[in-house]
């Protein structure tokens, strides 16, 4: 169990690492002198070449790389990933500014989308109407194939443009969330809903569904009673692996809805080549996803039984 | 469902729920169109021009967003413009003449090499924390605006705009003397420059401040119209009026403070989003108005202004150094092979014009050449080309010694109609022969790829805003800008000639003097070598709202709103 515990966060360490050394080499296998980054590409021929040296001088480019590589390594491992080439501020400092705005977003994204997909689900299995039952069995296909941008715009359109019942660009409080969560979480809801779908009928058809039905439950209380809960475990893991999916959808829904977030730096910084700030937001994405992973494997033979004897097995072996 | 199961539901008297539910649903959604429908409208009647009204609000959008409010750092749109309002700098250029008018200096002189010019400043100015402004604080500013702090983390961010910069001497309070090693006439139009990196003053308590405190705004202090109220990066920044500012440039003929009380800067990525909130009301004005957009707007009453990039035109500079650009007969080929009328008539709307020289019409000393060099004349390129020996092979493009006529463009496609633009271009030189193949990347990427432009690529294309006729000298002369790669490789160039030439554009401030070395300069550049083939000049375009009035547009074509005011005054 020990072995399995070590494994397990030595796998995450691994992979927080080679973020950061994989983004250091990009650093240094880009076309682009990090220097030339830092002046208007309209004026970059005529700045004079012991400025340019003065520039290089003061962020380090010059010593030896693997001096770089140690260097930079080093203020990592005390969170301190540089300062930000486009607007001088500390990294970890913009990361963490940003960080509630797109958590928010995520978080309130995955939740709506749980709630969404789970009304997908009693609906489909609940109606007795062939034709309602096809309808809601197709939003989910719906849901994954419209782009991310087009919701975003057509909600604003209709809900902001016209209707004006919720701002249209900015953090402004509650109202501003609004679009932004839904257009987020539509096409996150599409996948779990399948899921669920798939996992409620199964269940229904399921012989203690029978034996329910015999005792003269209502169709309502097996769905909530049986169905739902045996159905719902698949559907919870999925939606924690989905946080990848939002990280990614966070991008375009915060540039279309002009909101501060994680999301729309890491474009700004890929746009801007800005490399501390990349490296900072790589290792941090990084780092998150191997903490939930690790979190979602040590928990998992606390809840599964048979793995917890599976792993017992192998450490008696091993001793 | 197996018939057990069926048969012990239908025993069960059917539940009626969800259809009652749907059928909300559905009235809801109904509702919600039919309303959205009857509330689409246009942006209202606003009042007229007349007297200025106090007060208000701005909401101002643009596309890009303000990395650190400090404003001597910065290479984008809303960087130089919100720095435009928080500071001010010595001169004022006007934007119709080019003339250098008094700002904060109210007089000036220069000896006759150009290399020392005196500035006598106002004496009544101060920054809005209540230190003045005089000479020292001219000193200190440019002294760090030139060499930077490595260890505040300041960049020379004023390097290349004030090359060769000695020193500033303090003769007095209000006398400052900048000096520099060699001449340098376009220095006078310097102290006036707007746009990217500007030497908008800053106290000296500023100055202090490291680039990282520098993202504090309060601690961001100038002489401007507006002070900072706040900065959300990615999302907005705010200025407030500055209480008793009353120095704008003399030019403007603006008595005293703005006449908005605030203005908010709102980043919006999305065009559509900034079109979308224009209309709808939530904003006022918008910049970065998309060329599909600027009917639509006007059709539903708001107001289209405009004003081009004073500077450079978007251009192809040549790489004269490099096969087949190195010959004179493809540069001239490209000058004459493709149509304008044709770009002007189907890219770029009336905000933005074809260029008709490397400058920009505003620019001092601009010289129209549409009559002769830059025209659409087919039949001339084929000409030049058959003449100089490229043959047009089996697939219609030219080749010379068994090496094709294959032209590589870097381009930037940071203005929509960059690309549409060449690929029109493309379509007719693919006619006389000539394979322009084009690579038109985002801004770092062209960065990237331009430190290799030399030995890559046949044309680099961009623009470059300075206004003043010593920008040729800064992008084309062989010491500096090169920007068409002049070397001793390049074939049939007096490369000593044109170093002489555009030189000359720094040694003077004669008016007269100026007007003439400035069209040798375009004669040698579009003429006598075809070093560049300028394509359109690219301009910055406003829609605002019909109560909003007295936007600037500058010299550089970027806004000031100390003049700016909201007939409903809200």
């Amino acid at each position: 169990m020990l072995r399995y515990v070590a494994l397990k966060v030595g796998r995450a360490v691994f992979v927080v690492w080679a973020a950061f050394t994989l983004t250091f080499i990009l650093l240094f296998v880009l076309p682009a002198n990090p220097v030339d980054l830092l002046f208007d590409p309209a004026e970059v021929n005529s700045v004079p070449p012991e400025v340019r040296k003065q520039v290089a001088d003061g962020y380090g480019f010059n010593e030896p790389v693997i001096l770089q590589y140690l260097g930079r390594l080093g203020h990592a491992l005390r969170g301190d990933f540089g300062n930000s080439v486009q607007s001088g501020r500390s990294v970890s400092a913009v990361v963490v500014d940003v960080l509630p705005h797109t958590l928010i977003l995520a978080v309130g994204a995955l939740l709506l989308a749980l709630v969404i997909a789970f009304g997908i689900a009693l609906i489909a299995t609940s109606t007795q109407h062939r034709w309602l039952r096809n309808l809601v069995e197709s939003l989910p296909t719906a849901s994954v194939s419209v782009p991310v941008f087009l919701s975003g715009i057509l909600l604003l359109q209709v809900f902001s443009f016209r209707l004006a019942w919720f701002p249209s660009f900015g953090d402004q409080g509650w109202r501003g969330l609004v679009l932004p969560l839904i257009t987020l979480a539509i096409p996150v809801s599409g996948p779990i809903a399948q899921l669920l779908v798939r996992s409620f009928a199964t269940e229904f058809r399921s012989g203690y569904v029978t034996t329910s039905w015999a005792k003269g439950a209502t169709r309502s209380r097996i769905i909530i009673g049986d169905v739902f809960r045996n159905a719902s475990l698949p559907a919870l893991t999925i939606a924690a692996v989905t946080f990848g999916n939002l990280i990614a959808g966070s991008v375009i829904t915060e540039t279309v809805f002009a909101r501060q977030g994680l999301g729309r730096m890491t474009q700004t910084a890929i746009n801007t080549l800005d490399l501390p700030l990349m490296q900072g937001i790589v290792v941090f994405v990084a780092a998150t996803f191997a903490l939930i992973n690790l979190i979602v494997d040590l928990i998992y033979p606390l809840l599964d039984p048979r793995l917890r004897a599976t792993l017992s097995v192998s450490t008696a072996r091993a001793a | 469902m197996s018939d057990l199961r069926s048969s012990i539901e239908s025993a069960v008297p059917a539940r009626k729920k969800w259809r009652w539910l749907a059928a909300a649903f559905a009235v809801l959604l109904v509702a919600g169109i039919g309303l959205a429908i009857t509330r689409g409208g246009g942006a209202g009647a606003g009042a007229g021009a007349g007297e200025p009204v106090r007060g208000g609000t701005l909401q101002f959008a643009l596309i890009d967003y303000q990395r650190s409010p400090d404003p001597q750092w910065g290479s984008n749109y809303a960087e130089s413009l919100i720095g435009n309002n928080i500071t001010d700098k010595l001169t004022w250029q006007d934007p119709k003449t080019g003339e250098i008018t008094p700002w904060l200096a109210e007089s000036w002189q220069y000896n006759k090499d150009l290399t020392e010019f005196t500035f006598h400043l106002r004496h009544d100015v101060t920054f809005s924390d209540g230190s003045p402004f005089n000479a020292d604080v001219v000193k200190a500013n440019f002294d760090q605006y030139v060499h930077g702090d490595t260890k505040l983390g300041i960049l020379p961010n004023g390097a290349s705009l004030l090359a060769g910069y000695i020193e500033t001497k303090v003769v007095d309070d209000y006398t400052a003397v900048v000096r520099f090693d060699k001449p340098l006439a376009s220095f006078l139009q310097a102290s006036s420059f707007t746009a990217n990196a500007q030497p908008g003053f800053l106290s000296l308590s500023t100055l202090k401040l490291s680039a990282e405190q520098r993202t504090d705004p309060k601690k961001v202090i100038g002489t401007g119209p507006f002070v900072y109220e706040s900065w959300e990066p990615q999302i907005k920044t705010v200025l407030d009026k500055r209480k008793g500012y009353k120095w704008a440039p003399p030019a403007l003929r603006h008595e005293g403070e703005a006449y908005l009380d605030r203005i908010v800067f709102n980043t919006i990525p999305e065009s559509s989003v900034r079109t979308g909130s224009l209309v709808s009301g939530t904003v006022d004005a918008t910049l970065d108005v998309g060329t599909t957009d600027e009917k639509p707007l006007t059709a539903q009453g708001f107001e289209i202004i405009h004003r081009g990039v004073s500077g450079t035109a978007i251009r192809f500079d040549f790489n004269s150094s490099l096969f087949p650009t190195n010959d004179i007969a493809v540069r001239k080929a490209i000058q004459l092979g493709w149509n304008r009328q044709t770009v002007q008539k189907t890219i770029l709307t009336d905000s933005y014009s074809i260029a008709t020289s490397i400058l920009e019409p505003s620019v001092p000393g601009y010289v129209d050449y549409s009559g002769s060099v830059l025209k659409y004349d087919p039949d001339q390129a084929n000409r030049i080309l058959d003449e100089a020996g490229w043959v047009a092979g089996p697939d219609g493009i030219r080749a010379k010694d068994g090496k094709k006529l294959t032209v590589k463009l870097l381009g930037i496609n940071n203005l929509v109609v960059n690309k549409p633009a060449y690929e029109s271009i493309q379509q007719d030189l693919r006619k006389i022969g000539i394979d322009l193949q084009l690579t038109v990347v985002p801004i770092p990427d062209y960065t990237a790829q331009q430190a290799k432009a030399k030995t890559d690529w046949n044309i680099t294309a961009a623009n470059r805003s300075r206004n003043d006729p010593a920008v040729l000298n800064l992008q084309y002369g062989p010491s500096i800008g090169n920007g068409a790669y002049l070397t001793k490789d390049s074939t049939g160039v007096d490369v000593a000639a044109v170093t002489q030439a555009l030189g000359k554009l720094e040694l003077t401030l004669d008016p007269a003097a100026r007007s003439q070395y400035a069209k040798e300069a375009q004669d040698i550049l579009l003429d006598k070598y075809a070093l560049v083939n300028p394509v359109y000049n690219p301009s910055q375009v406003i829609a605002q709202a019909p109560y909003v009035h007295g936007i600037i547009f500058d010299a550089q074509s970027r806004n000031h709103f100390v003049d700016a005011w909201k007939s409903d005054g809200k």
